[in-house]
């Protein structure tokens, strides 16, 4: 995966990779002639459930149905991820994910840098596609559960689950400064 | 210099009823008063062997003609004619034309053995033609013009197989036409000016076979006038034309397509169009149309998908062809089908491309068209609720061949069932390019910003340079009643892509890319809610050989990526209407929206709603007996040929192999719902915060958090406001506001793998992720950045 550097440039924690340093507000303010999208909403999972619980399968004991509204704390109303790393070993399993997270202000471009970062933008002399981090993310119930299992679905045989810890956040994040994608090394 | 017509060879058998009349005495016609004109009622069977239109040595040739009576067209037709002299002098023809039939066997160019097929009209009509003294010296007549035809069948017939409309009615009254005299520099002609052309169609069906897929109705008024010259773009005869017409703003017109009591209705619409120099001229083995400029607009301001009661909003395009970056805007028409030398084409189409043309010879009838265009400038505006989205500076140019006959097909590939009826329709080596310069917010004169990213959720590209090879079959019949059944297999190759790009060109581009796709039943109706696509089956592959960043060429690349599809029984519905009002943020109604955090936004009742179910299918076989997949690889570090470019397979590899859904059980499962996305579009105001305190690219200073607003609704200047007005909240910049939902049930990837050249198998990482019951909703407004 070295072909790929992800450059985060929090202009509160200056992370310096591949000799580029993080833009000032004066800097990014210099940024002309760009295109791009400023994005602000909301993501919401699993608020009411999820198609499962509407009408999904019964099996070997375990049944997807239930009603489930926002204030359920079935763990079945959430969405479930299992992820298997050898062959007839166990799960690792992202259980009951469910919560809200909105945001204000992420933007989507591309964009040339070739200067500034203290003289390395000119060096560098590349297109980066640049994600503007939002100055809010606000977390509401966002919650999932760490589990392991024996099998990848609660429907399947002799299925068997033992759940590691719950994390829920609820509160406010101040995020600053951009996430720069670009190529590097050996196509 | 004037073309030649010749007629070479004509039986009629006219019979006059009145025929055997002996001529009137004297006092009988004293007792005749009160009497006017001629009536002249005939009866008769026609018979043209060729009727030939000569051009510079070059022949076009109408062949097989006959005329006769609906019910056998061996037999005579009748038909009536009173003519009258009026008070005011001028000369009115009233005309009425019973059942009648006009056969054209053949039309072909200097005895081509193929032909563009068979044409056949069966009518019966009335005409009123009133011709009169011009009221201006620059016309050397007037008059006006009344047609009606009723009952009428237009039949194509190409090798056996043909299109029909069915039931058409048609009425058109011209309340003034005048003829005169045309100028052009040293160049005299024709010039016609058409007043109030008022103009309604309908059809009882469009059939395939004899199986409809939909009916088609009609009306707009019209006004122009055109001027008609010897003389065309090649050779030393021909034709040219200029010509204006406008669709007067008429809010009765309308344009609809039923399908089974549903339809897809514009109406209210208005535009103008003005073509320069069109021509045609007869070339050797091809008709030549051309011309210089063809620049117009088009405002609909009602448009209904399916539901009457729900608008989409209204799109306004305006749009200018002209010659340029070394295209012309030509079309050469050749009678039958030409088929592509398959040894030119990918090698990855052409058992596609020989098994489409493979009941095809020289002497085959159709069409055959190569077509060269250049888009100079389009600018398409789409308005919901009053609010205006403008994609601008379209710019498009390409060339290619086209074929187009009627045929028989096996359309669900059983020898065992009837073939059905096909429209037919070839792409070969189509080659051209479009690029969109950005959006405008607001109005048409705002400045002009980027956000073109914006409609990549609907698949519309930024910047694209193709090749396309492509074959479609489309049968008549959806999923229910009328619509239609498209078959076709697809290759884009050497294409590039512009995902994200800038005013310059630069940004993130899929180059080197090859995607041949395959569609098989893929079915469009017209419902009561809207406009469905089912998708029976469909498998696919991208191959994009470099992800670049920067320059589509020289830029730097991420390495390849292949993106593989097999897909049975997903959809596609667009339904009018957007989301309505919404809570962002938060959960609520208007009342309580604002106080648990969120902001109530109210986007009105148009807009659009797009909900696709992609039904990943496990791997398996194709109905043309490949094996297909969805399976996801990225590679890099390839080695190098000659020419310094990556060989693909050569490098490390991270492969999502095998990905599919289900329905909850994994593949062994039924997969009816499959993976789902909503999304309901509209246009809206965003709420666009300062990032950082400071100024801005255009030197406008604002705090951290401070609220974008426009100074008015020209929307060019603005400043930033820490507390908006509820007048200046009408004033924020306006976007696509999207609300989407994502679900599915189950969705497997089978192994996530990692592949050493060195190594002959791929190693596996993950031995398989499921994931389950994630619904997921986005409430997104989304703005171009200033």
């Amino acid at each position: 995966m070295k072909n790929v550097v992800v450059l985060v440039s929090i202009l509160f924690v200056s992370i310096q990779t591949h000799g580029l340093e993080p833009l000032s507000a004066e800097d990014l303010s210099a940024v002309s002639g760009q295109g791009g999208v400023y994005l602000s909403g909301d993501i919401t999972i699993n608020e009411n459930g999820g198609p499962l619980n509407i009408d999904g399968p019964s099996a070997n004991g375990y049944s997807w149905q239930t009603s489930c509204t926002t204030a359920s704390t079935d763990k079945r109303c959430g969405g479930r991820i299992a992820v298997n790393s050898g062959a007839g070993g166990g799960w690792l399993v992202l259980d009951n994910i469910r919560g809200r997270f909105s945001f204000e202000g992420l933007t989507l471009r591309t964009r040339k840098i070739n200067s500034d970062f203290d003289g390395d933008g000119a060096a560098f002399n590349s297109d980066v596609f640049e994600i503007g981090l939002p100055n809010n993310l606000n977390y509401e119930d966002a919650s999932f559960t760490i589990a392991n299992s024996n099998s990848a679905r609660p429907t399947d045989a002799g299925f068997m689950q033992t759940d590691i810890m719950t994390v829920n956040i609820n509160g406010k994040a101040n995020l600053q400064g951009n996430l720069l994608i670009f190529p590097t090394g050996a196509p | 210099m004037m073309k030649k017509i010749i007629i070479s060879s004509l039986v009629a058998a006219p019979s006059l009823l009145n025929a055997g009349l002996v001529p009137m005495a004297d006092q009988e016609l004293q007792t005749v008063n009160a009497q006017a004109g001629i009536t002249l009622e005939t009866s008769s069977h026609l018979t043209v062997g060729d009727v030939t239109y000569t051009e510079d040595a070059n022949r076009l040739q109408l062949q097989n003609i006959e005329r006769g009576s609906q019910a056998d067209i061996s037999l005579p037709s009748s038909s009536k004619q009173v003519v009258d002299v009026l008070a005011d002098g001028s000369l009115q023809i009233n005309s009425e034309v019973y059942p009648t039939s006009l056969d054209i066997g053949a039309i072909r160019i200097n005895d081509s053995a193929a032909s563009f097929g068979q044409f056949r009209l069966n009518y019966s009509g009335t005409n009123l033609i009133k011709v009169g003294a011009s009221s201006s010296l620059d016309n050397f007549l007037e008059g006006s013009f009344q047609t009606s035809i009723s009952d009428a069948e237009l039949i194509w017939t190409t090798n056996g197989s043909s299109v029909s409309f069915d039931d058409i009615g048609y009425n058109a009254n011209i309340t003034r036409l005048a003829i005169g005299e045309a100028v052009d520099g040293s160049r005299t002609g024709l010039n016609f000016d058409l007043d109030e052309f008022s103009y309604s169609f309908s059809t009882g069906g469009v059939k395939l076979g004899g199986v409809s897929l939909g009916t088609l109705a009609g009306q707009l008024a019209l006004s122009g006038d055109a001027q008609i010259f010897a003389g065309g773009r090649d050779g030393a005869e021909g034709i040219s034309l200029n010509a204006s017409l406008s669709i007067l703003d008429d809010p009765t017109n309308y344009v609809r397509f039923t399908d089974d009591g549903n339809s897809l209705f514009m109406g209210n619409f208005s535009g103008a169009l003005n073509v320069t120099n069109l021509t045609f001229d007869v070339m050797s083995d091809h008709l030549l149309l051309g011309y210089d400029q063809l620049d117009g607009s088009f405002n609909a301001n009602q448009i209904l998908i399916g539901d009457s009661s729900n608008p989409v909003g209204a799109i306004q395009l305006d749009f200018l062809f002209k010659d340029g970056n070394g295209y012309s805007n030509r079309m050469a028409f050749y009678p039958g089908i030409r088929q592509p030398v398959y040894a030119n084409l990918p090698v990855a189409i052409q058992p596609y491309a020989t098994s489409f043309y493979s009941g095809l010879n020289s002497s085959s009838d159709g069409i055959s068209a190569a077509v060269e265009w250049n888009l100079a400038n389009a600018e398409a505006a789409y308005i919901d609720n009053g609010r205006m989205v403008v994609v601008s500076g379209i710019e498009s140019y390409g060339r290619g061949d086209l074929t187009l006959d009627v045929r028989s097909f096996d359309h669900d590939n059983n020898a065992g069932t009837a073939d059905k009826t096909a429209i037919a329709m070839g792409m070969n080596r189509v080659q051209g390019s479009y690029s969109i310069d950005g959006l405008r917010v607001g109005n048409k004169t705002a400045p002009i910003q980027g956000g073109a990213e914006l409609l990549l959720s609907l698949e519309v590209f930024q910047a694209m340079d193709f090749n396309l090879d492509g074959y479609t079959l489309i049968t008549a019949g959806g999923v229910s009643g009328g619509g239609i059944q498209i078959d076709g297999d697809y290759l884009f190759s050497d294409t590039n892509i512009g995902l994200s790009i800038d005013e310059n060109g630069n940004g993130v581009w899929a180059t080197g890319v090859n995607y041949d796709i395959h569609l098989r039943g893929i079915q469009v109706d017209v419902s009561n809610t809207g406009l469905s696509v089912n998708r029976t089956e469909q498998w696919s592959t991208m191959n994009v050989d470099n992800m670049r960043w920067g320059d589509k060429i020289t830029g730097r690349s991420l390495g390849r990526i292949q993106l593989e599809r097999f897909e049975e029984g997903s959809s596609l519905t667009i339904n009018p209407g957007g989301s309505g009002a919404v809570c962002v943020g938060a959960s609520g109604d208007a009342a309580s929206c604002a106080a648990n955090g969120g902001r109530w936004e109210d986007r009105g009742n148009e807009g659009m709603t797009v909900a696709l179910k992609a039904a990943f299918a496990p791997e398996g076989l194709t109905s043309d007996g490949s094996i297909a997949r969805n399976r996801l690889t990225w590679e890099n570090n390839r080695d190098l040929d000659g020419s310094g470019n990556p060989i693909n397979g050569t490098g490390t590899q991270i492969i999502f192999d095998s990905y599919s859904t289900s329905d909850g059980l994994g593949v062994a499962d039924t997969n009816d719902y499959g993976f789902q996305a909503n999304l309901k579009i509209d246009v809206y105001e965003t709420k666009v915060a300062k990032k950082f305190t400071g100024a801005d690219d255009n030197g406008i200073i604002g705090n951290q958090g401070d609220e974008l607003i426009y100074d008015d609704a020209s929307r060019t200047t603005y400043t930033y406001v820490a507390n908006p007005t509820a007048a200046q909240l009408a004033l924020r910049p306006q976007g696509f506001a999207v609300q989407g939902n994502v679900s599915f049930k189950d969705l497997q990837i089978d192994q996530v793998q990692l592949k050493h050249p060195d190594v002959a198998l791929p190693q596996t990482v993950f031995s398989g992720i499921v994931m389950q019951n994630l619904n997921m909703t986005t409430n997104l407004t989304a703005t171009p950045i200033r």
